[in-house]
């Protein structure tokens, strides 16, 4: 089953931000950010990327100055399977992680679902995030 | 160490964007309920709560028709001591859960920095994944 394994914050902030999450709840830095789209702080609880950035774009349409929780990520086996199943259900694809090729740690693609709901699929995970549990069959070989 | 285990999204027809998290997803509806904040279905990966909800109130000051991400919310051993870190920290404590047979959803509601509201509790969401044995206990 896929899992969600990233929660992104849009932060005026994002340091001050991310030093109340890791001094409140023992959230582990794990990665600046500094991309064409955000900057910030990475965080981990262990199982979660908790990423808290300063956005370059609008990508929810709510206004540059929009502050608070922006957009959640689900790690899936199969990127382009999911993909496909997603616009079947309607979702909208609105962009793909840069131009070079897959960029460990960050999201892979990003839909729009019902709503205007962002949210990004992946199949290599966030960084500090726990992978996808291993099916059955293959742990218990 | 505490853990994110809940994510709240705020949505006009929580029935059509549910049954879309489950058909993309297989997630798995875990609770429906119409309380007394909101109606909506509470959906599970197995570890994380997925909350797909109609508020009847503005809990975060962006209006009644704010559809988007709401809220998330973090699993602790001790609602008591998070709360003093959290107040120590500059948090706001909002509001506590006032029914004492709701368990499995927040105890505690804050706003931290910028005003980004979340929940604390030291119950698992429905559905949800408990927090990790300690490696001490674990290996008694």
């Amino acid at each position: 089953m896929p899992k969600l394994r990233h929660i992104a914050i849009a932060a005026e902030d994002p340091e001050a931000m991310a030093e109340f999450y890791k001094k409140a709840f023992d959230f582990v830095e794990v990665g600046r950010p500094n991309g064409v789209l955000a900057d910030g702080v990475f965080l981990s609880d262990g199982t979660l990327n908790m990423a808290i950035l300063k956005f370059k774009t609008d990508q929810l349409g709510k206004g540059m100055d929009y502050r608070g929780i922006h957009h959640f990520g689900v790690l899936v086996e199969d990127v382009e399977e999911f993909s496909k199943k997603l616009e079947s259900l309607g979702a909208r694809h609105y962009i793909d992680q840069g131009h070079g090729g897959h960029q460990a740690g960050y999201f892979e693609k990003k839909f729009y679902g019902p709503e205007g709901i962002l949210f990004d699929i992946a199949e290599h995970g966030w960084a500090g995030a726990e992978p996808l549990p291993a099916p059955v069959k293959e742990a218990a070989e | 160490m505490a853990k994110l285990r809940h994510i709240a999204i705020a949505a006009k027809d929580p029935d059509a964007m549910a049954e879309f998290y489950c058909k993309a997803f297989d997630f798995k509806i875990v609770r429906s309920n119409d309380g007394p904040l909101a109606y909506g279905h509470h959906l599970s990966d197995g570890t994380i709560d997925l909350a797909i909800l109609r508020f009847k109130s503005d809990q975060i000051g962006k209006g009644m028709d704010y559809t988007g991400l709401h809220h998330f919310g973090i699993l602790v051993e001790n609602v008591d001591e998070a709360a003093k870190r959290v107040e120590a920290l500059g948090g706001t404590h909002y509001m506590d859960q006032t029914n004492p047979e709701r368990t499995g959803g927040f105890e505690v509601k804050f706003y931290g920095p910028e005003g980004v509201l979340f929940d604390v509790a030291e119950h698992p969401w429905t559905g949800t994944e408990p927090l990790p044995v300690p490696a001490k206990e674990a290996a008694e």
